[in-house]
């Protein structure tokens, strides 16, 4: 249950949204351009915004950058722009996911409380868990049902960024940045490592349910059940 | 030289070589001359003596013969003789012929006419020549400017059809396309892409076939008379100039056709891009709302529930629009949009028009303004879909609960639709291109709301009747966008 401030022009979508939202147990708010979404997410405090990109008198992209000056609050994109390049100029300033449209409304259900704990449950858990990986962030311990799992210290700095922002996208850049420093390695080392950490972790390798790949623009990790 | 070629026929009217007819003008002159003369000898006689007298007559004679030619100092000549002969020589007043001396004067006389008429001439035809190079060269010069400007294989035939070709005694004749024939086994000078064949060399006449890319010219040079200055030299220059014309207009051809190329490309690009755009805002409207009514259907109001079917309904209905634009679109490219035209009533239309976009005006007002109904003759599939563009935008860039009204009248026998808006209205210099595919007012809006196709097919379905559509501002009350289409009014039996 949160508020949630949805950010769209296109009626027909907002109309559905919104009292499927409510039915979800959600208050919702609705703001029709850029200008809207700023005094509105300024007024509201919502706990979460649901951004479309394409906004009537400017670019969504420019409202995540204006919110994030004063507000730490989940952004989530809804876009049909599925040009990979925006969606990592969406993230790089500072939204922590994207949908795209069309989406199936379960989808964005389940983006909406992944989101929110980063805000709820910030940094300070201090482990992560889903399916059989479990991650001791204290102590560095990351085990497979039950099972230590033997990582370079690298493999185990792109799993805890990952892991950091379970159920999030996090972008090859980050991740290299994580890994290797800021603006030092190609994405070919990162898929090679995250190749690596599939063969460690997963059941399956070739079909993965932790370590997922968002084509284009980074890699998601499974969020976390407790 | 082929049968069927065209002769060069001389067109100078300059006539050539010595001047052998004497005009009136030339004889008044003459007679003039010879007056003047006889007049002097009559002076310079009681002084200087008979033969003082004589040589005065040769003066006269070569000056008749300098300025007037061999004809006149002829005439001259013997008028002189006479003359001479009665007042001068001894005894006066009488003619002698008797004695062999007595034919001397005349001997001279006509000799002095010939020698001087002869120079005169010959002066006169050099000068005559060097005008007639001189035109030539010009005519030549001429011809190599407009070959140099040409752009075009039209342009190149049109300089060798000139007045200036003409005058150069150049003649464009009929090329059959290369391949057909050969080059005679006649010299061909390479120049670049292109050949310059002499194909044929009869008497003063040359013949150059000029080959690029598929492409043939071939002209004939004259060198013979009057056509001097031209010479095979120059005939030659001639074809080569001809030569880089052609491959000049094959290399801009290949430009234009590059050009048109990327515009098909980025029109492609474009489209893709609306497509994708424009098929996904109704499908996630649809999709959020199927996929909402199988989770939550349960926990969902009555009325919601039937809010999304009729989302569903309403968004399925944009995304076939959107389709018919597609399609029509791609029916007014290939140039087919009347196939299916009948008589149909404007006010028809208009309603139909109106009530498919009622639920998407919100609470805009949309007034219908309209005397009588009229009539025009068009396809009217696309007639609706145009008139729905145009509504559409309306209703797109105006604030809800603002007026959209439509008017329509008739004036000089077309159907006048206006439909205007109290919307954000558009930039006067930007008022023309609205109409082009996939301009929008607004470049920033990224993810524009349109599909930048709609009022390219209101133009075309416009343009295809006859009719005109022109955006105006301000639309009503001194704001928002009035679009005006006119549409030749049908005979309506």
């Amino acid at each position: 249950m949160a508020h949630i401030l949805l950010v769209d022009d296109e009626a027909a979508l907002t109309g559905v949204l919104q009292p499927v939202l409510t039915a979800a147990g959600h208050h919702v708010a609705i703001a029709a351009s850029a200008a809207d979404a700023i005094a509105g997410a300024d007024r509201l405090q919502p706990d979460v915004v649901l951004l479309d990109l394409g906004l009537p008198d400017a670019d969504g992209k420019s409202v995540i950058r204006t919110l994030r000056i004063k507000q730490d609050m989940p952004i989530i994109v809804i876009s049909a722009r599925h040009q990979e390049a925006e969606k990592i100029a969406a993230l790089d300033e500072g939204a922590d996911d994207y949908v795209d449209k069309p989406f199936e409304i379960g989808e964005l259900m389940a983006r909406i409380p992944v989101a929110l704990r980063r805000t709820r449950c910030p940094d300070t858990a201090s482990h992560y868990r889903s399916g059989p990986l479990a991650i001791d962030f204290a102590t560095r311990h990351v085990t497979l049902d039950g099972a230590p799992v033997h990582l370079s210290p690298q493999e185990y700095d792109l799993l805890l960024a990952l892991a950091r922002h379970a159920g999030r996208v996090v972008t090859h850049k980050r991740l290299l940045a994580a890994g290797w420093g800021a603006g030092s390695a190609d994405t070919q080392y990162l898929r090679v490592y995250m190749g690596l950490l599939r063969q460690k972790i997963e059941t399956d390798p070739s079909d993965p349910k932790l370590l997922l790949t968002e084509p284009g623009v980074g890699y998601r990790l499974a969020p976390s059940e407790a | 030289m082929a049968p069927g070629r065209p002769e060069i026929d001389p067109p100078l009217p300059a006539a050539a070589g010595p001047r052998l007819g004497i005009g009136v003008r030339a004889l008044a002159l003459t007679t003039a001359i010879m007056a003047a003369t006889t007049f002097a000898a009559f002076l310079a006689r009681p002084a200087r003596g008979e033969a003082s007298g004589a040589l005065i007559f040769v003066v006269g004679i070569t000056l008749a013969g300098a300025t007037l030619g061999l004809c006149a100092a002829l005439v001259a000549a013997t008028v002189s003789f006479l003359l001479y002969n009665f007042y001068f020589a001894e005894p006066v007043l009488t003619f002698r012929f008797g004695a062999v001396e007595d034919f001397v004067p005349l001997i001279i006389f006509n000799l002095s006419a010939v020698i001087s008429g002869v120079l005169a001439g010959r002066v006169r035809d050099q000068a005559a020549a060097a005008a007639a190079a001189n035109r030539s060269l010009g005519a030549l010069l001429q011809i190599s400017r407009l070959l140099q400007s040409a752009l075009h294989r039209e342009d190149i035939e049109q300089a060798l059809a000139s007045p200036a070709a003409a005058a150069a005694g150049v003649r464009l004749l009929p090329a059959a396309p290369p391949a057909t024939r050969d080059g005679d086994g006649s010299e061909a000078i390479a120049a670049g892409t292109s050949t310059v064949a002499l194909i044929g060399h009869v008497h003063d006449l040359d013949t150059y076939r000029v080959e690029c890319g598929g492409d043939a010219i071939e002209l004939a040079v004259a060198h013979g008379p009057p056509y001097e200055a031209v010479g095979e030299t120059l005939g030659s220059a001639l074809a080569n100039l001809v030569a880089l014309a052609m491959e000049r207009a094959r290399l801009s051809e290949r430009i234009a056709e590059t050009e048109a190329a990327a515009r098909t490309e980025a029109l492609k690009t474009a489209l893709l891009s609306s497509v994708s755009h424009d098929f996904r805002t109704p499908l996630a409207t649809i999709s959020a709302s199927a996929s909402s009514l199988i989770d939550y259907g349960d926990r969902l109001e009555r009325e919601v529930a039937d809010g999304f079917l009729r989302s569903i309904v309403e968004e399925s209905e944009r995304l076939n629009r959107f389709t018919a634009n597609l399609l029509q679109m791609t029916r007014l490219e290939a140039g087919r949009p009347l196939a299916s035209a009948e008589i149909v009533s404007v006010s028809d239309m208009l309603s139909a028009a109106v009530r498919r976009l009622r639920p998407r005006a919100g609470a805009r007002r949309i007034e219908r303004h309209e005397s009588e109904d009229r009539y025009v003759r068009a396809d009217a599939a696309l007639f609706e879909l145009a008139l729905l563009n145009v509504l559409e935008n309306a209703i797109l860039y105006s604030p809800d609960g603002s007026r959209i009204a439509i008017t329509l009248t008739g004036q000089d026998g077309m159907a006048l639709i206006d439909i205007a808006d109290e919307g954000r209205g558009i930039p006067r210099g930007e008022l023309a291109r609205v109409f082009d595919r996939f301009y929008r007012v607004d470049a920033s809006e990224q993810m524009p709301r349109g599909s930048g196709l709609g009022l390219a097919i209101a133009k075309g379905f416009v343009q295809a009747c006859g009719g005109m559509i022109s955006a105006e501002i301000p639309g009503l009350d001194g704001r928002g966008t009035r679009i005006r289409i006119r549409l030749p009014l049908a005979e309506v039996p």
